[in-house]
């Protein structure tokens, strides 16, 4: 079985090659296709055809893209993200602090929200049709309903502004100790812990009633299996494949798509690097970005689909 | 700076406080410029002495502050300064030759003087025993560097096109420099203090050290994310107040007043007129507003149709609800605009030419004779210029009282300025405030000016700039600028309809914040003048 | 502890507790849809008339849910917002789920390089950022409604098919599929009539969810300039747009708040209590 999931693995890491090289292209090309490039933008108003000539030439950006692409790839291949069109700072320094910040938050959210989704879920397919249930259904759609943006203003709002028991702003310079830690980053964990959740706990809970009402499982209840048991040994493993597969989307999230929390806490992270990134043009800057995104987005997938190989002996 | 003010106020005491600092800016003018043009410590004389309150500023603490927008792109070049946020650094790292105080009149920072007999050939003395960060001491090359690497284009200069009249540059000794000019021009001294015509030491090439003679040194500039700039001891004009200075922006609206409410920051600036309401009786916090020339213009061009018909151009300016979209779109924040840019807080504002009041029956009896009524006629409208939006919805509702159709299309912000501003037929533009009415007019309305929104041609309207650049009689000048005005607002398709406010909201235990006509936060130089109080 | 409710579906009095609740779950978006038909011909100001000298006001006789941050009447707003929100989001998740499904059990049942291939070009479609994504579809097609419904298609294809792809995969192993398979089934039938119905609990939750995440990102990508035009807004972009008057409490933001609310936990409700009708047949 281990030799099994070693060459799944390896084919795996072939495959998510390829998908890189591809999804670099797809976002070289979406790039080229916006009006205006790193020169125009950086002038802005001032953008004279003449001063935008200079400029251009200047950075270096009189090249066709497509050169300046395929120099990116060669330099990348050698370990050399190449240097931000924005501010000829290497990319590798721009990124470095804040993708550790994207990680810490990231980490940080998973560890709590998806035992503690796993848990509702579970425990609502449990004793589905009771009012915990229901109020568990009701919660998790009433909380995502809400726009993340006034979630995250919400918090501040109570407990940085009226309550005063939290900054409103996530400086990362200034964590010294463990309780500076749980300080700033208790606010943008709860917020992005809200979104992150819910889809984990209603997939949760649809996987698992939906595996409670196959025969074996029937079969398990006739035979006298207690509720939790008959949750915890039958229903769930045969449930995994898709549960792991919405917490991997859920978890995918919060590499890219956490520019509203990034922006509210002020929290210097890959996502907003990323959309100024978009707004200036600076090719190298957004290659990088999106195959960090890319990369992750494909460990998490990877991992989910050998865990929903394993999960399943029918499968392996 | 003794002599600073501990200033809040609200918008009516701040309209009252326009025109009180107007009156006493045309006084002082009067005065030096019947000394020619030697502006050298003119206005240290009378500048601060009317409204100051004595407070005595202390010294120390941890000044933080937010703007509204920064990203990657932030740069400590001066001259490719682009946003608040780039000349709220480059003051606090760097200074300029002169600037501009609260009463619009140009004081010398660097400069000892600047002196022309013709305003062609001017020479600049530069103070004594200024030195940079890095030790370097302060002199003639350094001022020259700065100045010309705005005509090399590779530089990507944001004023290279006023830079350009600046053609020869001598250096008379170690502190003397001798700027020759393209054709003569009275502003200089004005010209020299805008944001971009920061010193750098000569031979610069890498901006990111911050390395100028400013009141803070650069412990830390990321861009995208923050500065901190902790104080210079050999400042030569005796030190911030300040220990130190933490930059950055938070650009939600909401999260930047959260923070000033909940002490994280002393300054937010920019703040939305409406949240203003937040800060109403509240104890600990300020409002600083500034009326400085800032405007959203709806843009029509005249060279193409709907607004080659000039009852086209007539009839909107008669639609546009000037008095609503003060009171609607900047809440009371904002004066009234008489379509030109020349703006109530500049000394040349021609408040003899009153603003068109909103006449839906002229309005459509002009559409009637343009033929366009029933018509839908689309506007281009974005998040990036200014209040573009609400004014659209504002004035789209107006039109449609009449049966004008204006279809207001929302195009990205992303790409706005090279994409759509001076392209679109209808469009919306904002205009940053700019320090005199030649460079406001030579920007975007001189026949060939390279922003000339509405593509307003008028040979007549061209020679009288160029006379009035090089005029030294003031009264000649300041008739000549009143009927430039008249022009530009009854024949070009720029509509101005308001000029607007920009509120820093601060808290209470920052003092000695003024406001200054090159824009909001002190005119972007706050950060070595104020002081914390515990 | 072999309680005979643990199923589910074995006690009418529950069951028909569920009818009531998804009964009244259907009655809420049916009432929206009725104000989103009619809503030109109910709201009683216009939506981008400016009603009120002051901004965020508070209900009034006049205004009921008060005015917006330029003094605009918010009761007719959201109505107007309704025929967006409803529109446009049935729409998109009408088209992404059905894509997605269909592909992910096609896959699943298929297998081999058709699954390879369709995989891994999806997974490299959701790697691309979605605000880079939007601003092309901008630039390339420009903004119009049928534009914003295929861009949030696409954005939610990919997810969509990867949920149900790991579900069939299971199903696709289990022996009905495999006699199924022995009998000489054709690719449709082995879809539609075996797979599809067991796994249509998770995938309708799926769309439930599906359907509250476009709700929520079509105001998104309206303020990038793709999609609904001012003066006329959808329920998000009626929240950011009034999002200053949180604060304040002002009703601006929390009417097109607790719209969205309703709509959203109605149809996941509706499908919450749906399944267990459908499963009672499938299983009959």
């Amino acid at each position: 079985m281990r030799g099994q999931v070693s060459s799944l693995v390896a084919r795996r890491l072939i495959i998510a090659l390829i998908t890189l090289v591809i999804v670099s292209f797809a976002v070289f090309f979406a790039t080229t296709l916006l009006p205006g490039d790193t020169a125009t933008i950086l002038l802005g108003q001032s953008a004279t055809p003449e001063a935008v000539e200079g400029l251009r030439k200047a950075m270096h950006l009189d090249d066709p893209a497509i050169i300046r692409f395929l120099r990116w790839i060669a330099g990348l291949v050698q370990g050399d993200f190449g240097k931000s069109y924005a501010n000829n700072v290497p990319v590798a320094t721009l990124i470095s602090g804040r993708f550790v910040n994207t990680m810490k938050l990231a980490g940080l959210t998973a560890v709590i929200a998806v035992p503690l989704a796993l848990t509702l879920g579970i425990t609502a397919a449990m004793w589905r049709g009771t009012l915990y249930d229901r109020i568990v259904t009701v919660g998790t759609i009433g909380i995502i309903s809400v726009p993340e943006f006034m979630i995250a203003t919400l918090a501040v709002l109570l407990f940085a502004v009226y309550l005063k028991w939290l900054p409103a702003l996530s400086l990362t310079n200034e964590v010294k100790s463990l309780h500076d830690l749980v300080r700033i980053y208790a606010m943008p964990v709860m917020t992005l812990t809200f979104g992150v959740s819910a889809q984990m706990i209603r997939m949760t809970r649809a996987a698992v009633v939906e595996t409670l009402n196959t025969p074996y499982v029937e079969m398990a209840l006739l035979k006298g299996a207690s509720r939790p048991r008959l949750v915890l040994r039958h229903a769930l493993p045969n449930a995994l494949g898709p549960i792991i597969n919405a917490v991997a989307l859920s978890l995918s999230y919060l590499l890219g798509g956490v520019i509203i929390v990034e922006t509210i806490f002020n929290y210097p992270g890959v996502a907003k690097l990323m959309v100024d990134a978009v707004s200036t043009r600076d090719l190298p800057l957004i290659q990088t970005c999106a195959m960090i995104f890319c990369l992750g987005y494909l460990a998490l997938i990877t991992a989910a689909d050998i865990i929903a190989v394993l999960s399943n002996p029918r499968l392996r | 700076m003794s002599d600073t003010t501990n200033w809040s106020c609200s918008d009516d005491a701040m309209i009252e406080n326009a025109i009180r600092r107007g009156a006493s800016r045309r006084d002082l003018l009067k005065l030096m410029l019947a000394n020619g043009v030697a502006m050298a410590a003119a206005g240290t004389i009378f500048g601060r002495a009317s409204e100051a309150v004595a407070a005595t500023p202390v010294k120390g603490g941890a000044l933080k502050a937010a703007a509204w927008s920064s990203s990657t792109a932030d740069t400590l070049d001066p001259a490719k300064a682009s946003l608040s946020t780039d000349y709220v650094r480059c003051c606090s790292f760097y200074n300029r030759l002169t600037f501009l105080d609260q009463t619009g009149v140009p004081q010398m920072e660097l400069a000892e003087s600047i002196e022309s007999g013709d305003a062609k050939t001017w020479t600049i003395k530069l103070k004594k025993g200024v030195s940079f960060h890095n030790g370097k001491e302060l002199g003639a090359d350094d001022v020259i560097f700065s100045l010309k690497r705005h005509l090399d284009k590779a530089t990507g200069s944001k004023v290279a096109a006023i830079a350009s009249q600046m053609t020869d540059f001598k250096a008379v000794d170690k502190t003397t420099v001798e700027v020759t000019l393209a054709s003569p021009n009275a502003d200089l001294p004005t010209i020299l203090s805008m944001h971009h015509f920061m010193i750098v030491a000569d031979g610069t090439t890498d901006f990111s050290s911050g390395n100028g003679t400013g009141a803070f040194k650069c412990k830390q500039f990321t861009p995208g994310e923050r500065s901190i700039g902790v104080r210079n001891p050999n400042y030569f004009k005796g030190g911030p107040n300040v220990d130190s200075f933490e930059f950055f922006a938070i650009p939600d609206e909401n999260a930047r007043i959260n923070a000033l409410l909940s002490g994280d920051i002393h300054l937010a600036a920019s703040i939305n007129p409406r949240s203003v309401r937040l800060l109403d009786g509240k104890d600990g916090f300020a409002l600083s507003t500034t009326t400085s020339g800032t405007y959203t213009d709806l843009n029509i061009r005249m060279d193409m149709a709907p607004g080659n018909v000039s009852d086209f151009v007539e009839g909107m300016k008669y639609v546009v609800n000037r008095e609503q979209i003060v009171k609607s779109a900047l809440r009371g924040f904002g004066v009234v605009g008489n379509d030109q840019p020349v703006s109530p807080a500049n000394v040349y504002h021609n408040a003899a030419l009153k603003p068109k009041t909103f006449d839906p029956d002229k309005a459509k009896f002009h559409f009637q004779k343009a033929g366009v009524l029933g018509q839908t006629i689309e506007v281009i409208t974005s998040e990036a210029p200014g209040s573009a939006i609400d004014m659209a919805m504002i004035i789209q509702a107006s039109a449609a009282q009449i049966g004008m159709k204006l279809d207001m299309k929302r195009v990205p912000s992303d790409g706005y300025w090279s994409n759509y501003w001076l392209k679109a037929p209808i469009h919306f533009g904002n205009i940053n405030p700019r320090p005199t009415p030649d460079i406001l007019f030579s920007l975007l309305y001189k026949s060939d000016a390279p922003w000339n929104e509405s593509r307003f041609v008028s040979e007549k309207f061209d020679k009288m700039l160029l006379e009035a650049r090089g005029s030294l009689d003031q009264a000649k000048r300041r008739e000549m600028y009143n009927e430039m005005q008249v022009l530009v607002s009854e024949q070009a398709g720029t509509i101005i309809p308001a000029y607007i406010s920009n509120v820093d909201a601060i808290t209470a235990k920052l003092k000695g914040l003024q406001p200054n006509p090159l824009g909001g936060m002190m005119g972007y130089a706050f950060a070595e003048y104020v002081w914390l109080t515990a | 502890m072999t309680n005979p409710t643990s199923s589910g579906r074995l006690s009418m009095r529950l069951g028909y507790r569920f009818n009531l609740v998804g009964m009244s779950a259907l009655g809420i978006i049916l009432l929206w849809a009725g104000i989103a038909l009619f809503a030109p011909q109910i709201i009683p100001h216009s939506v981008g008339e400016i009603v009120d000298t002051d901004y965020f006001g508070p209900v009034s006789r006049d205004l009921w849910f008060g005015s917006d941050y330029l003094g605009r009447d918010i009761f007719s707003r959201i109505l107007m917002g309704a025929r967006y929100t409803l529109g446009i989001s049935l729409a998109a998740v009408s088209i992404a789920c059905f894509s997605g499904v269909a592909l992910g059990m096609t896959a699943a049942v298929a297998g081999g390089w058709f699954d390879s291939m369709l995989s891994r070009f999806l997974d490299a479609l959701n790697s691309i950022p979605s605000k880079l994504f939007g601003l092309v579809v901008v630039a390339a097609v420009g903004s119009s409604i049928p534009a914003l419904i295929a861009t949030l298609s696409v954005i939610y294809t990919p997810g969509a098919y990867r949920f149900a792809r790991a579900l069939a995969v299971n199903v696709n192993t289990m022996d009905f599929m495999v006699v199924a398979r022995i009998r000489g089934e054709r690719l449709p039938y082995l879809i539609a009539s075996e797979i599809l119905p067991n796994i249509l609990g998770p995938v309708l939750a799926d769309l439930g969810l599906r359907f509250v995440f476009i709700v929520l990102l079509l105001s998104g990508l309206s303020f990038l300039g793709l999609g609904v035009q001012p003066p006329y807004a959808d329920w998000g972009a009626l929240v950011r747009e009034n999002i200053g008057g949180l604060p304040f409490g002002a009703p601006a933001v929390i009417f097109p708040s607790l719209a969205i609310a309703s709509l959203t936990i109605s149809v996941n409700l509706l499908i919450d209590n749906l399944p267990s009708r459908i499963r009672d047949r499938s299983a009959e």
